[in-house]
């Protein structure tokens, strides 16, 4: 495994427990009524969501300008990376527009707070797709060159 | 799926069994793409390919062959 594989692999599995603890605290303390009223909440939330922001950045982003770390071919498979990225905002917007216009089509009245959590969510996907960008391009160029 | 073949696997061992670690520290990239070069599943920039060659005193054409 080369350096950044393996960064992308701590990337997404702290990704990964960083956006199950924010969906543990998010829904056991209350979900998106008590997030709208409770500004010690959102305070948590939003500190969990930069947490796993920052802790992100540092793993693998940092990584990239490390001299020596990464080489021609782990800057190919870099550069490939925004293509999951971008699928995996693509369809996360799309799941957000389809659930939110069903959930509330009758009332014709979305709160606001949703803009909010759908920008959060967007960001965590997109950090946790660029790692998952990184390690399937690895394995597409191990086993396709 | 690579029509430029190589010969980095020969001239390491022609170079007192040089490592693949010692080659990608000369060659400046990782151990890993030496692995890659080495299965041909990955073609280098023309820079390494020279920085390649460069590590084992030989000219380019020495270390790759385009086989169209």
């Amino acid at each position: 495994m080369t350096p950044l594989q393996k960064r992308a692999w701590w990337g997404l599995i702290t990704g990964a427990v960083f956006t199950i603890a924010f969906l543990l605290v998010f829904f056991l303390m209350g979900g998106i009524d008590k997030f709208e009223q409770d500004a010690t909440f959102r305070i948590i939330v939003d500190v969990l969501v930069i947490g796993g922001l920052v802790a992100n950045l540092g793993i693998v982003n940092l990584t990239l300008r490390k001299p020596g770390m990464v080489d021609e071919r782990d800057k190919i498979i870099v550069d490939r990376a925004p293509r999951v990225q971008w699928l995996a905002v693509v369809f996360t917007l799309v799941a957000w527009v389809i659930g939110l216009n069903e959930a509330y089509q009758k009332t014709n009245l979305i709160p606001a707070v949703f803009l909010y959590v759908m920008f959060m969510s967007v960001l965590i996907i997109s950090t946790l797709a660029q790692c998952l960008g990184i390690i399937i391009g690895y394995w597409r160029m191990d086993r396709s060159g | 799926m690579a029509r430029i073949s190589n010969n980095i696997r020969r001239l390491r061992f022609d170079n007192n069994e040089m490592t693949q670690e010692e080659l990608a520290v000369k060659a400046g990239c990782t151990r890993q793409t030496i692995i890659a070069l080495e299965q041909g599943k990955y073609v280098p920039s023309i820079e390494l390919g020279f920085r390649i060659a460069r590590a084992f005193n030989v000219r380019l054409e020495d270390v790759f062959q385009y086989e169209g």
